[in-house]
């Protein structure tokens, strides 16, 4: 820990305005924790007394006086969550980390937490890491978000899995073809389509293999964004016939080189899609 | 299907962005209200609409803005609620998320009934993406003029503040949260006297849920007779209902307040999960008394489900089938509350702890048929004892399971331990 990045907080927030919380966030946010000398700083600076800063900070849930873990897995346990068991999903976790619920892994990789309702009970059970969702969890979910969250969790190991292979996808419009040669994302060409959002307006490359969900793009997307979809050649947007059955955003068709249509969510961070290889466009 | 008014927006791609709420004939009720209409004029529309507030208590919003001093001199506030923590409850985030100009239009329309020239909107911490939308709304409307120093050309002008919480229950109530804005630990204030008089910073304030104001521009535009129109009696407009729990198509639906809970339940949320038997229906989040199957007829507003000795309270509505443990629901919630307990007040922080400890005995085969009394008796030593209404509904769980499935405790106490526990490893 540095005085000097404190201070920068304290000078961003002084000129932003935001209070104390909002200062103990930015730390939280830098630290991942609250180092006490960086909460002394912070008292002597805004002139409130120790007490008074370590009240706050032991107050919000949000704030932790010790290092957390490198990951941090919440599992709601809120009402919606818990009449759908959500409570065998925590044993699960606490089984397969070895560590209770608060605690953190010795190899400090893992917390576990439980939360209190995340406001998205109809998809419950919910669990999320580091700010990723997983709805409708159960049990036999656990090793695998565990696998996925060490494994990273925007990365997908290509080679060896039998259900990622390639596919050549083109506009249901104009058909010309969305494959960028020059551009290749898991050594191969990649997809380019034009997306929007906000007030944002880029290109964004997919990984052509089906089963990878590697993207890249001119902006950053934030997460849960639902994204518009458009033709770089034609410029129609692309809007699917029906709603993602996961998150409810609507999806977007593509055409598949031989026959058939594909379809994926437009929401960021959702991996549904569909491969429809019977339907003839 | 009734007319959508509160989620007539959401799911229309780009919902959230101000262009498509324009195009949707957005801000024309602020408009209509500045051009048109004098600020007591809007406040008497919203008592006459009969709007009451969405946040819990369901009080009426057009009285609550009348006891606002009018000749107080300097600032007053507004404060939106946005804290969304009663477990269950999920119905604000989606206005936050999908449809943030919405509430914006509300809050100008709201403030310029109250003279108000700064508002602070209280967004839960976990809502991450909500808070992203609405400061960039904020922005977005400042840039169009219709919020900044001077509204659509008016000589009212308007600042909104964005506050992101920092992961706290108890700030959601309302004198907590405007500790929190203050920058201080969440602890709920004495009332009286009450924050129109003496809130935040000491000025007068009201303090009105996502969804209450959110109804505002539709009063604005359309007349309060046309809202009072919807729904029952006393019991006016479109409601959020947040439906969640053993149902096959959990989710927000807005249906207006009077709809029965077996519509509901049945008509739109698709019914119990795999065809099971319905037991037990907490109708307006945790902080609600259970309801039984018998019940399902009750109309979901305030009047007809406190006539049945529940709530409305927040609209989340949390279905549990016959495979549900009672006990098991209510240790759940008390430990729940017994965590977000603010610690000010004895009875709250001590009581809920014991509370815990008996209901795990009950739970796990170490009770005895008095300590299900000596839960009732602790119960009513909590409930009305405390600053806030926290300890009121901290204490529901317990007291309600126990008041409609007392033959549940008694049989775990008789067969030492939980009849379900054998279910539980199945499901799912
Ligand atoms: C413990 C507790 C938690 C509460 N949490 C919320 C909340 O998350 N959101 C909310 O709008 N109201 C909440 N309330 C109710 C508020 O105190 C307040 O009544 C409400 O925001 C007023 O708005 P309304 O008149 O528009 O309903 C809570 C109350 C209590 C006692
Ligand atoms: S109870 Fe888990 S998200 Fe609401």
């Amino acid at each position: 820990m540095k005085a000097e990045d404190i201070q920068a907080i304290l000078d961003k927030r002084k000129k932003e305005g935001g209070g104390l919380i909002a200062i103990l966030e930015d730390v939280q946010a830098k630290y991942g924790c609250l180092p006490q000398e960086a909460l002394k700083i912070v008292s002597k600076s805004t002139g409130r007394s120790m007490v008074d800063v370590f009240a706050v900070a032991t107050f919000y849930r949000s704030f932790s006086l010790k290092p957390r873990g490198r990951h941090l897995v919440s599992v709601c346990v809120g009402t919606a969550c818990h009449v759908r068991r959500s409570a065998l999903i925590v044993q699960e976790f606490e089984k397969q980390l070895a560590i209770a619920r608060g605690q953190t892994t010795s190899d400090r990789e893992f917390t576990l937490e439980t939360v209190n309702c995340l406001g998205a009970c109809a998809i419950g059970p919910i669990v999320v890491v580091d700010g990723h969702y997983f709805s409708q969890v159960n049990v036999g979910h656990v090793s695998r978000i565990l696998k996925k969250v060490r494994d990273g969790l925007d990365k997908v190991e290509v080679k060896g899995d039998e259900r990622i292979f390639p596919v050549e996808v083109s506009c249901p419009r104009c058909n010309h073809t969305f494959m960028d040669r020059t551009h290749l994302i898991d050594g191969k060409p990649s997809i380019r389509v034009t997306i929007a959002f906000g007030n944002q307006h880029g290109w964004l490359r997919l990984s052509s293999l089906y089963g990878s969900y590697n993207v890249e793009s001119e902006y950053e997307v934030p997460p849960q964004a639902i994204v518009n979809f458009f033709c770089p050649h034609c410029h129609t947007e692309l809007i699917g016939g029906w709603d993602c059955p996961e998150c409810g955003a609507p999806t977007v068709p593509m055409i598949v080189r031989n026959g058939g249509i594909v379809q994926i969510c437009s929401r960021k961070g959702c991996r549904y899609h569909m491969l429809d290889l019977t339907r003839h466009a | 299907m009734a007319e959508k008014i509160l989620l007539k927006n959401v799911g229309i791609p780009g919902s959230e962005r101000l262009e498509t709420y324009r195009s949707r004939g957005g801000y024309r009720a602020l408009e209509k209200a500045l051009r048109e209409l004098k600020p007591s004029e809007v406040t008497d529309a919203v008592k006459k609409s009969g709007l009451r507030g969405r946040g819990g208590a369901g009080f009426p919003t057009g009285l609550k803005w009348s006891f606002v001093p009018k000749d107080v001199p300097g600032p007053r506030y507004l404060c939106c609620n946005a804290d969304e923590g009663e477990p269950g409850t999920f119905k604000d985030r989606v206005i936050l998320e999908n449809d943030p100009h919405m509430l914006l239009e509300g809050i100008a329309i709201s403030c310029f009934a109250l003279s108000v020239v700064e508002a602070f909107i209280y967004i839960r911490g976990e809502f991450a993406l909500g808070a992203e939308r609405l400061e960039r709304a904020v922005a977005e409307a400042e840039e169009a003029g219709l919020l900044g120093p001077n509204v659509l050309g008016s000589d009212f002008g308007l600042k909104v503040h964005v506050h992101r919480g920092a992961g706290s229950y108890i700030c959601g109530e309302e004198t907590a949260l405007l500790e929190s804005l203050e920058g201080k630990r969440g602890l709920p204030r004495l009332k009286p006297p009450f924050p129109a008089s003496v809130g935040l910073y000491g000025r007068p304030t009201v303090i009105n849920n996502v969804e209450t104001l959110s109804c505002v521009p539709s009063i604005v535009q359309n007349g309060p007779e046309w809202f009072a129109s919807i729904g029952t009696k006393g019991n006016t407009g479109p409601k959020l209902f947040a439906v969640s729990g053993h149902v096959e198509r959990p989710g927000v639906y807005e249906l207006p307040l009077g709809v029965t809970l077996r519509e509901l339940l049945f008509e739109y949320a698709g019914g119990i999960r795999g065809g099971r038997g319905l037991k037990a229906v907490m109708p307006g989040g945790s902080s609600t008394p259970v309801i039984t199957a018998e019940q399902a007829d009750v109309k979901m507003d305030f009047d007809s489900l406190a006539a049945v000795g529940s709530a409305l309270g927040s609209g989340a509505v949390i279905v549990m089938d016959d495979a549900t443990c009672m006990v098991e629901v209510a240790l759940g919630l008390t430990k729940f509350y017994r965590h977000e307990s603010c610690g000010q007040c004895t009875p709250c922080r001590e009581g809920l702890g014991w509370m815990v400890r008996l209901l795990e005995g009950i739970e796990f085969g170490r009770g005895s048929t008095a300590d299900i009394d000596l839960l009732l008796e602790i119960a009513s030593g909590i409930s009305g004892k405390t600053l806030c209404p926290m300890g009121d509904a901290a204490v529901i769980p317990a007291q309600s399971t126990i008041a409609r499935f007392r033959d549940e405790y008694e049989s775990h106490v008789r067969t030492g331990g939980c009849p379900f526990k054998s279910a539980a490893g199945k499901v799912e």
